[in-house]
């Protein structure tokens, strides 16, 4: 027996704990978190209201965990979720919740609702119902090292591209340094400025760093897919690199829920607060730029905005270092409605990106991030995030806009003083 | 006693003139918030009145209801017209004692069936058989049960009658009760008070002769238009209630200026009477207006419902004792669910195996 609907609810009943527990019971069924969710507002379809998403999971705690429910399950009354039942909330579940965490921003009652996604989540995957894409990029990164296969002779590939297009030395494997740098496989494969980028920005500002060849992958698909024991494979990896190699801080890069499941996630999957820090790049530039050691010359002439990245945003609380980091090089620099802790999704995020059969819906919600620059009319939109850099670009080009996607940190390098 | 002069003949006999009379309905109908034409309707209507008989019992009671109904002040409309009912039998009043006083209640009783009004004063006491209190070697209880089935109404008179009252205050070592507790196919008006107003009696009695029913009551059987109201909402000194202004003592600036006394324990705010409308000895002042707070006395169970001298707002009884024996339950069930929810979960944990990668790819466990 692999996976099976045993093996699912067994999952849910396993993790649903006392936050769970005071969510169910709090939630007072006023609908609020269904206008804050972009599947909603861009569809209008009420089945997209979040927490009607988490149907499974409720009725699991019911059953297992409340008086009433055990009371009703003796008598045969209370009923478990059936497989048929795990079959439908897979796309709720996975196609149309992206863990922006908009939702939680909004409840009036204060339930993290992406928390609770994240516990369905458990149970799906353990159930077999996850997406095939999702699958196999956790495959992938549990068994390559990276979810687009990405090996640590592909990033010595890139590595050396990179020494020689800025003539800086990029090391690996170096121990004893300030910072070491984690990459996304969209950042070694599709970005690969990015590596080069970082490495001008820290040659200037004079701090040590170092890549690792055994933990050069910062995305979690395990964390994407929902199963808290394949995200802690994957966390463990990067914790060893960084303890061996003895770093102070550990940066995760342009990349949302890598942050997110290192940093606020990591210690509890692992079962152990981290010797080091972990720090999200825009943290380390915006340090640097306060420390004086990120001096950037030049002005972009453009009009430009600021795409938040929601696990940086919201679930991490980056927010006016961007902002800071924006201003030093975009004089011409607007804000998005919504911008900032209420920003709108990419519509691709945990995980919606690696999942093929969600794109038609993506493509179709991707209109609410139309809305929000059509009314301030910019030629450039910078972000933080790879997998938001991806989305955005597919979506823009959909809509035939002609507006240009940056990497921040990259925009940064850039502009450095010679 | 009874004759058959009119209450008008009754009272024309005793110098009262008609216009003296047509005030005082005018007044009880006010009272009693009838429209003013009834007035002059309850006028006519009790002046042609035959003299209602009534017989009045009292059982365990101290006689300060009676004290209050019959000379409360020098001679006023309600005592007359408490004059001018036949007043049948009433064993501190009745002029004969012994034998010829109880064959006197007899006759009542047999004259009048089913017509006489019962007004009942005291509580009955029901333990040890009742012997607690015997009229003529027979018990309250075994009295009321031969009075009131041949009443037309009964009026209980006093919080002893209405609620028990102080006979049945904590531990109650005569096993008082009320006239309800007992008599339950009869119509009963209970006009409680330690003691009740006069007026309150009398306009009962009149509204029984004016309309020929007895009054709209509330839920403790008190005529709603004298109990309608709290001692607190018709109080004079409610401005100062609603400002904060409240006397702290009873030798304090708040009490020389005439504050609220609720923090000096008034139960005015929870006591249903007509005090501070109709007040006492002929409207001369109530209580309150004296500078003492509202013991509450109207109400069932005064006597244990706390200090007269603390407030409201503060608990009677041992609250921190019970909140702890509440918040160690909450934790035992607490606990006991949290433990059946971690069995759960133990069980769960022990019987499930960890998503491997296999898993996703869909091999076999090994």
């Amino acid at each position: 027996m692999s996976t099976s609907l045993q093996q699912g609810l067994a999952a849910m009943i396993d993790k649903i704990d006392a936050p769970i527990a005071s969510f169910f019971n709090s939630c007072v069924h006023c609908g609020m978190c269904a206008d804050a969710c972009l599947f909603y507002t861009e569809t209008g379809d009420p089945k997209y209201t979040p927490i009607h998403k988490l149907e499974p999971l409720r009725k699991v705690w019911y059953r297992e965990f409340t008086l009433e429910g055990r009371l009703l399950k003796m008598f045969g009354l209370a009923k478990a979720p059936t497989d048929a039942e795990l079959v439908e909330w897979e796309t709720l579940i996975y196609d149309s919740c992206t863990l922006c965490g908009r939702c939680s921003m909004v409840c009036p009652v204060g339930n993290d609702i992406v928390y609770m996604v994240r516990k369905v989540r458990e149970g799906m995957v353990a159930s077999g119902h996850a997406p095939a894409g999702l699958k196999e990029a956790t495959v992938r990164s549990i068994e390559i090292g990276s979810p687009m296969g990405v090996t640590a002779d592909t990033l010595r590939a890139q590595i050396k591209h990179a020494a020689k297009d800025t003539g800086l030395d990029i090391p690996l494997d170096k121990a004893g340094v300030d910072y070491l740098l984690l990459m996304s496989s969209a950042e070694i494969m599709q970005f690969p400025e990015f590596m080069g980028a970082a490495a001008q920005i820290f040659h200037q500002a004079g701090v040590s760093w170092t890549l690792s060849s055994t933990a050069y992958e910062a995305t979690n698909s395990g964390m994407q897919i929902g199963s808290s024991e394949l995200a802690a494979v994957l966390v463990k990896r990067i914790v060893d690199a960084a303890e061996k190699l003895k770093v102070k801080t550990v940066i995760s890069p342009e990349c949302g829920h890598a942050y997110t499941a290192l940093r606020w996630e990591g210690p509890n999957l692992v079962g152990r607060p981290f010797t080091f820090k972990v720090k999200h790049i825009l943290e380390v530039l915006d340090e640097l730029r306060a420390e004086g050691k990120l001096r950037t010359e030049g002005l972009e002439t453009e009009r430009m905005t600021f795409h938040d990245p929601c696990q940086l945003v919201r679930r991490g609380g980056v927010h006016d270092q961007p902002r800071n980091l924006l201003r030093m090089v975009a004089p011409d620099y607007v804000e998005m409605e919504d911008a900032g802790n209420m920003n709108w999704c990419c519509g691709g995020g945990g995980g919606v990106s690696a999942n093929e059969r969600a794109e038609p819906l993506r493509i179709k919600v991707f209109s609410r991030k139309k809305k929000q620059l059509d009314k301030i009319g910019v030629s450039a939109m910078v972000t933080a995030c790879s997998n938001c850099r991806n989305m955005l670009e597919e979506g823009l080009e959909h809509n035939h806009m002609d507006i240009k996607v940056l990497s921040l940190t990259e925009l940064i390098a850039e502009h450095l003083a010679k | 006693m009874s004759d058959d002069k009119t209450l008008a003949e009754t009272l024309a006999q005793r110098g009262i003139s008609r216009r003296s009379f047509l005030k005082f309905c005018a007044s009880i109908a006010s009272l009693m918030a009838m429209p003013p034409a009834m007035a002059v309707e309850m006028a006519e209507k009790l002046a042609a009145a035959r003299r209602q008989s009534v017989v009045y019992l009292s059982f365990q009671e101290c006689t300060g209801c009676l004290e209050s109904l019959t000379r409360s002040h020098s001679p006023k409309l309600e005592d007359l017209i408490f004059d001018a009912i036949s007043l049948d039998y009433q064993e501190t009043l009745v002029a004969c004692a012994g034998h010829f006083a109880e064959h006197i209640l007899k006759e009542a009783i047999e004259k009048n069936d089913g017509k006489f009004i019962l007004m009942v004063d005291g509580s009955i006491p029901l333990k040890d058989g009742g012997i607690y209190s015997t009229i003529a070697g027979r018990t309250n209880l075994d009295i009321l049960e031969w009075v009131a089935p041949h009443a037309a109404a009964v009026i209980a008179v006093g919080s002893c009658a209405a609620f028990g009252g102080i006979p049945k205050a904590n531990p109650n070592p005569t096993g008082a009760v009320a006239v309800s507790d007992i008599i339950k196919d009869k119509p009963i008006i209970n006009v409680p008070g330690c003691p009740p107003i006069p007026v309150v009696i009398t306009g009962v009695i009149a509204h029984y002769l004016t309309m020929g029913t007895i009054p709209d009551l509330d839920e403790l059987g008190r005529p709603k238009v004298f109990f309608g109201d709290s001692i607190h909402d018709r109080c004079y000194r409610r401005p100062f209630y609603d400002q904060g202004k409240f006397a702290k003592s009873f030798d304090d600036e708040g009490a020389r200026n005439g504050w609220c006394l609720f923090e000096l324990g008034c139960k005015g705010p929870t006591t249903h009477n007509a005090c501070a409308t109709t007040k006492w000895n002929g409207g001369v002042s109530f209580p309150i207006e004296s500078g003492h707070g509202c013991l509450g006395c109207s109400e069932p169970d005064f006597w244990d419902a706390g200090s007269f001298y603390t407030a409201l707002s503060a608990p009677t009884k041992d609250v921190a004792n019970w909140a702890a024996i509440g918040v160690a339950a909450g934790a035992a069930i607490g606990v006991a669910a949290g433990i059946a929810n971690r069995s759960t979960k133990t069980e769960t944990k022990r019987t499930r195996k960890p998503l491997t990668v296999d898993d996703l790819k869909g091999k076999p466990k090994s």
